[in-house]
């Protein structure tokens, strides 16, 4: 019990004092025979009150302070660190909320704002006569990192990381790095080209000694919490024994694999062998098997002695940090029949249109057709009005204007047609749009009636309400029809239930707050960056997990990490394991153990976010919330409730 | 239906000088637009019929005869795309539609056939003046005959099946069930606004517009009168001192109105001057070589010294003929004509659907 305690009622210039009789408050506070001092104030997060505060906590030997004045969201710490400075123990500093409950909140009734708040700062002081000394609570960190994921937004985390003195282990699904944009070939705005690009950035992480570079690998499992998490990962073998050899025989092996099946890189407009060499732009420069297809059939080890069909699975376990979720999304599949997708042949997605004209000469030949007028259907899969994709996917109006240049570039007599819902080439990617206006492309813009696609004698007839037209039907003759597909999360059920990771109402993972915490989230120690969180292009993307890397070094970088102490605690003796704490923790902070024989429950003082979920569920209340016990919300309860003189004002 | 034609902006641009590619499809140009109803967005429509090449569209479209260039959208747009120019040029683009010898089309897009005709008549006329053919009293008859004979051809046979044809599209292809009552009844539309263009000075409220509508006015009546002057009063043939004076008074008018014009043009000041097409220079230049002309040859007759300068009568009667045969017709000549009877067909059309 404390009782020498120091009371400071603050007037915040006039935001309190104008409504709240802070001279009433503080004569009614000073009666509490526990309390020693009792001052009003104007400003108490003035540096010269600060002063005063300590001057008087020393002078007075306080052991408790109360300060009612804002929210302590604004200045818990501020007051927190006085305390400090005097000597005294954080945690005996007890901030009561007189301007945004009372003064803000009560403004039509200056009397009641006055009860009110007498009410309030007598509950405060009775807390601060419970409250105990508590330490911050330090845990050991390994100065590691696991980034999943090696697209552009991985391998940018993965070095920047790497240059903070982290160890990192940087693991990647498929058995090239870089991702997706290898498909695109060139970039906008500058149209750099994709290969030069993941080339840059593999050889860097080559090269680097602080980077573990995995692919072919996968997360299987993870325990521990931050600062200690214990993770698996599983490594797909290549089928190549000495491994990073390309041998002369790996082209003859490739041309003898009787197993050939559409190539997903070039959506299907090439054919691929189970052995394959990476595409352009993809990295290592190493043949893989892909064991998937491969038959076993033998013939190419008769080639290739290097090949190894009987490779197993490797598996690695390290102790991690933090970790970073750089998995990255997938482009829309339409559903047949949208815009005519997978049932008129000259329909197809971006994505592929891409590919297409890459993988074109002199003449833009689909389907044995020559593509003379090309119509871009904008906002396939996003903004829809009827499905669940509500949010616009960024990247894909400049994409699409970008590839209108490309093409026109390269097959000059090409007619683009843009079907938009509005053209949101923002900043400098406007410069894109102005481009595309200037080489003649013409925008039609439809909104929630979508263009209606037929064809006729193998030439796509597209009718649009075109609204920059007086609503105006306009009909269109088109060779082929691009449809301008969304972003949309990745399909990775495995990977979210290892992590538990939370999943927005988009499907995409979340963030805790899209301004104040952008990239961490629920989960400490489990960082989320680029197109796994939401739609970005590429510069955002890299924005945003070098975002992610300053939070991960700022935590893990120290070696140890201060939490709050306050946190549930468990009286083994009274609890009787009946599981509900479990259940209800939303932070899997709730471990099992034994105690005297019996099997109990036991905190996770890492993974404790001090939230109190569990509190109300325990039959025998063996938890009590350290800062928040039972003693001292039932002594405020008391406070809250007592008579005050002033009722009958 | 309306379909798309990628390639007609392509065309469009030889009849003027905007710039469609620019244009982000704002609206500005419509906001500032006094003409701009809630039904009728305009120029925005007439932008977008041009963008997408709506033929169809355009060709029976009354928008752009409605506007009189006050400019405000082409300094308005923020792109530079001139839609201020792109109604003048739908303008030429409509009347080389309406023409059927398709001279008109030929003559806007084209400035060398502009200038090849010209010529052609300067060497019919030297030729025929060098062979001595005419004597001089033969050349003044004649010349009086031919002013005539070239107004009732050009009017039979180009200027009125060009107005037929015109109102089939602006008519007869929207309401077949027009009335000939409400043609009789509109006719007062027809010449109010074939002589005053008063719905120019609801365009923009400024000194500037006031002034160039009273020019434009009195342009229109000088030159109404000095025509009628010459052709059925026979100014350059007659002793009556008050049809001298009237003669000497529109040719003067329209010499000072013309060369402002022509000055206008030269400095650029005003966005409606900004943009000279060559069909401009001719029109403006010609009139005011024809007033100019018709003084000079009017005051040798005066001083009894025509015989003397007769090169100076025939250089009136080179200028004649290109205005009647070249630039009557086929040139901008027409909008005195085509700007009425779009606003007289539309109040048809309009009515008829009340």
């Amino acid at each position: 019990m404390r009782c020498r305690i120091g009371v400071y009622v603050c007037m915040c210039g006039s935001n309190i004092s104008d409504y709240v009789d802070v001279e009433k408050v503080r004569e009614i506070a000073a009666e509490n025979p526990c309390v020693v001092l009792a001052k009003t104030t104007m400003f108490a997060c003035s540096d010269s009150t600060q002063k005063e505060i300590i001057e008087d906590i020393k002078v007075n030997e306080l052991n408790a302070i109360v300060i009612a004045s804002c929210s302590p969201k604004l200045h818990l710490f501020t007051f927190r660190n006085v305390a400090e400075r005097a000597g005294l123990n954080p945690y005996n500093y007890v901030q009561v909320n007189i301007r945004e409950q009372c003064s803000w909140a009560h403004s039509d009734n200056p009397k009641f704002a006055t009860l009110k708040a007498i009410q309030l700062v007598k509950a405060g002081i009775d807390k601060a006569k419970n409250s105990v000394s508590l330490e911050p609570i330090m845990i050991k960190a390994e100065h590691s990192a696991l980034v999943i994921g090696a697209g552009i937004t991985g391998m940018k985390a993965a070095l920047a990381l790497a240059n903070t003195g982290t160890k990192v282990t940087l693991i990647e699904k498929e058995h090239y790095v870089g991702g997706r944009i290898a498909q695109w070939n060139r970039l906008f705005p500058h149209n750099d080209p994709a290969e030069k690009l993941v080339k840059t950035l593999y050889e860097e992480i080559i090269i680097n000694d602080n980077i573990y570079l995995y692919t072919g690998a996968e997360l299987i499992s993870k325990s521990g919490s931050v600062g200690n998490f214990i993770v698996k990962i599983k490594i797909k073998p290549r089928y190549f024994k000495s491994g990073y050899l390309i041998e002369q025989c790996i082209e003859k092996a490739i041309e003898s694999c009787p197993v050939e099946f559409d190539d997903p890189f070039n959506y299907g407009l090439t054919k691929i062998k189970a052995i394959q060499q990476n595409h352009i732009g993809q990295f290592p420069y190493y043949p893989v098997i892909d064991m998937s297809k491969c038959t076993k059939c033998g013939i190419c080890t008769d080639i290739c002695a290097d090949i190894d069909l009987e490779q197993k699975e490797e598996e690695l376990e390290l102790n991690i940090g933090a970790i970073l979720i750089a998995t990255g999304a997938e482009s829309y599949q339409p559903p047949s029949g949208e815009f005519g997708y997978g049932v008129i042949p000259g329909v197809i997605t971006l994505q592929m249109f891409r590919r297409l004209i890459d993988l074109n000469g002199e003449k833009l030949i689909y389907n044995h057709k020559q593509i003379k007028r090309i119509a871009y259907i904008y906002c396939v899969g996003s903004r829809q009005y009827d499905g669940e994709n509500q949010y616009c996917s960024r990247y894909c109006c400049t994409a699409a204007v970008h590839t209108s240049l490309i093409v026109k570039e390269k097959f000059p007599e090409i007619v683009n047609i843009h079907l938009t819902r509005g053209v949101r080439t923002y900043g400098k990617q406007e410069i894109l749009y102005n481009k595309s206006n200037l080489q003649k492309d013409i925008y039609l813009q439809f909104d929630d009636t979508p263009p209606e696609i037929s064809e006729e004698n193998g030439m796509i007839n597209i009718k649009v309400v075109d609204i920059l037209t007086v609503k105006k039907t306009i009909e269109l003759d088109i060779d082929l029809v691009v449809l301008v597909t969304s972003m949309v999360p990745r399909k990775n059920k495995e990977l979210e239930n290892i992590l538990k990771l939370p999943i927005g109402r988009d499907k995409f993972y979340n963030e805790v707050h899209p301004k104040l915490k952008p990239v961490e989230t629920m989960i400490d120690g489990v960082f989320i960056g680029g197109n796994c969180q939401a739609p970005m292009n590429i510069s955002e993307s890299v924005k945003s997990s070098l975002s992610a890397v300053s939070k991960m070094n700022a935590l893990i970088g120290k070696g140890e990490i201060q939490l709050e102490p306050s946190l549930a605690t468990i009286d083994k003796s009274i609890c009787v394991w009946c599981d509900e704490c479990t259940k209800i923790c939303p932070s899997d902070a709730i471990i099992k153990t034994e105690y005297n024989g019996k099997p109990v429950a036991e905190i996770n003082e890492a993974n404790c976010k001090g939230c109190g979920m569990c509190l109300p569920v325990c039959p025998t209340n063996a938890i009590q919330l350290i800062g928040y016990s039972d003693v001292e919300i039932e002594s405020m309860i008391d406070a809250l409730a007592s008579y005050s003189p002033e009722f009958t004002i | 239906m309306a379909k798309v034609n990628p390639d007609f902006s392509v065309e469009l641009k030889k009849f003027g000088g905007f710039d469609l590619n620019a244009c982000y499809n704002c609206g500005n140009c419509t906001a500032v637009c006094s003409l701009s109803t809630e039904e009728n967005s305009i120029p925005r429509k007439m932008v977008r019929y041009s963008v997408l090449g709506l033929e169809d569209e355009l060709k029976v479209s009354i928008d752009p005869w409605l506007c009189y260039y006050c400019g405000e959208c082409s300094e308005t747009c923020p792109q530079d795309a001139n839609p201020g120019e792109l109604m003048m040029s739908l303008r030429r683009y409509l009347t080389s539609k309406y023409d059927w010898t398709g001279f008109s089309g030929l003559l806007y897009r084209n400035m060398s056939a502009y200038v090849i005709s010209f010529l052609l008549i300067i060497i019919g006329i030297a030729g025929l003046s060098i062979s001595n053919v005419f004597s001089q009293e033969e050349w003044l008859h004649y010349g009086h005959y031919l002013e005539m004979l070239a107004i009732a051809i050009v009017f039979a046979f180009i200027l009125l099946p060009n107005i037929i044809r015109m109102w089939i599209l602006m008519v007869w292809n929207k309401e077949k069930k027009f009335s000939i009552r409400k043609h009789f009844l509109s006719l007062d539309v027809l010449f109010i606004h074939m002589f005053t263009q008063k719905r120019s000075l609801s365009c923009k409220d400024d000194r500037d517009n006031k002034v160039w509508w009273f020019e434009h006015f009195i342009l229109v009546l000088s030159y109404l009168l000095l025509l009628f002057t010459t052709v059925f009063l026979n100014w350059f043939n007659t002793e009556n001192m008050g049809i001298i004076v009237l003669g000497y008074i529109f040719s003067g008018i329209i010499f000072v109105v013309t060369i402002d014009f022509i000055l206008r043009r030269i400095k650029k000041k005003k966005e409606k001057s900004t943009f000279s097409h060559p069909s401009d220079w001719f029109f403006v230049i010609w009139l005011m070589l024809m007033g100019f002309s018709a003084f000079i040859v009017r005051m040798l007759i005066d001083f009894s010294v025509l015989e003397k300068y007769f090169w100076v009568y025939l250089f009136h009667i080179t200028v004649l003929i290109q205005w009647a045969i070249i630039i009557v017709p086929f040139g901008k000549w027409t909008h005195f004509l085509y700007r009425p009877f779009a606003i007289y067909f539309n109040n048809i059309v309009q009515d008829t659907k009340k």
